[in-house]
């Protein structure tokens, strides 16, 4: 631990806390399986290869743009732009393939875009002081705005060009869709630098207790600046994932991933008042509702209810956090008067 | 959010107290999930434990038959009456019929749907098309798996599937031009109000515009706003519209809400009566200003055909009933045919109380 300032006493209470964190995922995974062999034993097709794949492949993109969200809201922040960002990322791609351009290099200028997007959001959050739920409404609506620029409104179909590029969003790697490693990868990757390192760590003091993060030396306008723009830099890479799936990028691409980001993260046990949250936590969020929305298909559960249990999950989800928080802030000033 | 960095400042210890309360209380939350789920699992059980015997009949189906019919946004109303059509004909033979979809505009979302819907191998699908190029590759898993696919209101053209059973919305936008010509007495200034850059409405604007063009010379549009999708909108395109060409006779919505947007900005301005008004669709919101003469006609799709039609395409296909040459298959030729014009109806004051028994 070289980051001047931290106190020793954070890091053991740091330990005991990663204790928790997992086991409330233990927690959450004990669920998922119970629910696994409940629907594997009531519902048939639910236990069948090509369901399981159909619904892993569904949940990759929510999945990628939750790990960056994890980030976001454990540093007690929002962002609402991903949905729109994944749309611009995919839409800027596809128009410079279509026109011409190396997918690659397509790609690369829609990441680096997108990484833009993600720096202007945390520089006015950061620097100026904007609300990020009003900074990132703002760019929500810029980005999908552009997106709609570009295309008119009207999708850019790519079918057919460069195999290797569609490989990532089609190719399957060992039986394993190629889009489902990669956000394994991008989950195991994150969790563990998130848990690890130094540099991250941070995030959770700046998200539980942002004036000590900065008293003991921690640059929290740096941690913003940070967390914002490896959220739109994990949503652009969603959308060029979606390019590659579809092969097709349409502006209305990722149309509410911000909503399912944030309720799969909550539900994965991140906090909306931040300093909570774990990686890990929150795909298992998403893929309980990856699950649930599987289980409302194969049962013939009539389409209009899935808007309600979606929204249910999300609802009864905060008001848990809500809840607890308050129970929390309780606590507290009991303690404060103790004093 | 200073007062909450103050409150978060001595907590410390407490804070791994209070996690496992939320923790606790998480569990909880998703044990509640998960009972709710096993509770309509079993509701799923219980329905389809009835089951009918097969006759030799060619026309008479098994219950055990499944079809099911994939819409993206699928909670709004238009497709209900797909669906309606779909669902008589399936009674009529002696099968079942699922409506599924996804309940946003978003491709991810019914793709994933339509995959997992194939995954369970059901006797047929008739679908509806986020997006042309999209859905080629699941429908032609599908139909390579067996499983006989059409599509209907949105196409896959470069897919497998047998036939496409929509609108022809080039004609239905020459429908209303004539219709509206025959309101204005076929003379003055007549505008548009549509969702650009969208195929389907392109096409009817673009019906629209030539036939008035095309066959009625003392008429003339004048302008083409942008509604999108939205009443309010569309409300204030028209206001605009109104305010610069006050000698307006008419105007044209290519879709229910911006339908319903024009309706009121002319309510409104009060000149129902001296802008007559087509509109498309038949929500209960259209059909209501039709009933009071604010709209003086919407255009009825051919929804519940597109169901009923595709339903028995999808039966013929999976009982192999089509027979245009010996072997179809080694032949490889479509059985069926490939475009259907389920064609548009003018719904008037006259007949507008027919169309809301359908809804």
């Amino acid at each position: 631990m070289n980051t001047p300032g931290i106190k020793k006493g954070a890091v053991t209470e740091w330990v005991k806390e990663k204790r928790l964190f997992q086991f409330r995922e233990a927690n959450l995974l004990s669920i998922i399986a119970v629910l696994f062999i409940l629907l594997s034993l009531t519902t048939p097709g639910f236990l069948t290869a090509e369901n399981l794949k159909t619904t892993l492949i569904g949940l990759v993109l929510d999945g990628i743009v939750a790990v960056g969200m994890t980030l976001v809201l454990v540093a007690a922040g929002v962002d609402l732009s991903v949905g729109s960002v994944l749309a611009l990322s995919s839409v800027l791609a596809g128009y410079l393939a279509y026109n011409d351009i190396n997918i690659w290099l397509a790609s690369l200028i829609a990441i680096v875009v997108s990484l833009l997007t993600g720096f202007v959001n945390g520089f006015f959050i950061s620097r100026v002081g904007l609300n990020p739920l009003i900074m990132t409404l703002g760019m929500m609506s810029v980005a999908r705005g552009v997106a709609y620029v570009i295309t008119e409104g009207a999708p850019i179909s790519i079918t057919g060009m460069n195999p290797s590029f569609l490989y990532f969003g089609q190719g399957e790697i060992l039986g394993i869709p190629t889009i489902v490693i990669i956000l394994l990868i991008l989950v195991i990757l994150g969790d563990i630098l998130l848990r690890k390192t130094v540099y991250l760590r941070q995030v959770y003091y700046v998200g539980s207790n942002e004036k000590a993060a900065k008293l003991s030396g921690i640059h929290v306008k740096n941690i913003h600046l940070m967390v914002y723009t490896v959220s739109a830099v994990l949503a652009g890479l969603a959308g060029l994932l979606s390019l590659a799936r579809f092969s097709v990028a349409t502006p209305t691409a990722g149309m509410g991933a911000e909503l399912r980001a944030i309720a799969a993260c909550v539900i994965g046990g991140a906090s909306l008042t931040g300093g909570v949250g774990t990686i890990v936590g929150s795909l298992l969020g998403v893929v309980l509702v990856g699950l649930v929305n599987n289980a409302l298909v194969l049962m013939d559960v009539s389409v209009y209810w899935q808007q309600l249990v979606t929204g249910l999950v999300l609802i009864i989800a905060v008001t848990w956090d809500v809840i607890s928080h308050r129970k929390k802030e309780k606590r507290r000033l009991k303690a404060d008067s103790n004093h | 959010m200073s007062s909450a960095i103050e409150r978060k400042k001595k907590g410390d210890l407490k804070r791994i107290q209070t996690t496992e309360g939320v923790m606790v209380m998480k569990k909880s939350l998703i044990v509640a999930i998960a009972f709710m789920l096993s509770l309509s699992t079993l509701i799923g059980c219980a329905k389809e434990s009835a089951s009918d015997q097969e006759t030799s009949a060619p026309y008479q189906g098994s219950k055990d038959e499944k079809y099911v019919m994939v819409t993206f946004l699928s909670g709004i109303e238009y497709w209900k009456n797909a669906f309606q059509g779909m669902e008589e004909a399936a009674n009529n033979l002696g099968v079942k019929a699922v409506y599924k979809g996804a309940d946003q505009y978003d491709i991810n979302q019914q793709v994933t749907v339509l995959e997992q819907v194939i995954a369970q191998k059901p006797d047929g699908i008739l679908v509806t098309c986020i997006n042309p190029d999209a859905l080629v590759a699941p429908i032609n898993k599908a139909v390579d798996a067996g499983i006989p696919v059409i599509t209907f209101d949105a196409d896959a053209p470069d897919s497998k599937r047998y036939s496409f059973l929509a609108t022809s919305n080039y004609d239905a936008g020459a429908t209303a031009a004539r219709e509206l010509a025959r309101l204005t007495k076929e003379k003055g200034k007549v505008g548009v109000v549509t969702v650009p850059g969208q195929l389907n409405h392109e096409e009817r604007k673009k019906g629209f515009v030539e036939t008035i063009q095309k066959e009625f010379p003392k008429m003339k549009v004048v302008s083409i706003q942008d509604g999108k999708s939205d009443q309010v909108q569309s409300a204030q395109a028209t206001s605009a519209m109104i305010q610069k060409h006050p000698d307006l006779v008419g105007i044209f919505a290519t879709e229910a809400s911006t339908g319903v947007g024009v309706g009121t900005a002319i309510k409104e301005a009060g000149k129902v009566g001296k802008i007559h008004i087509i509109s498309f669709d038949t929500d209960k919101g259209t059909l209501d200003m039709v009933k009071s003469g604010v709209i003086d006609a919407t255009l009825a799709q051919g929804t519940w055909n597109m169901g009923y039609w595709g339903m028995h395409y999808l039966y013929n296909l999976k009982h192999d009933l089509i027979h245009p040459v010996n072997d179809w298959k080694t032949a490889k030729i479509n059985p069926l045919p490939p475009f259907v014009d389920t064609g548009v109806n003018v719904v008037t004051k006259e007949n507008v109380d027919h169309f809301y028994s359908n809804n």
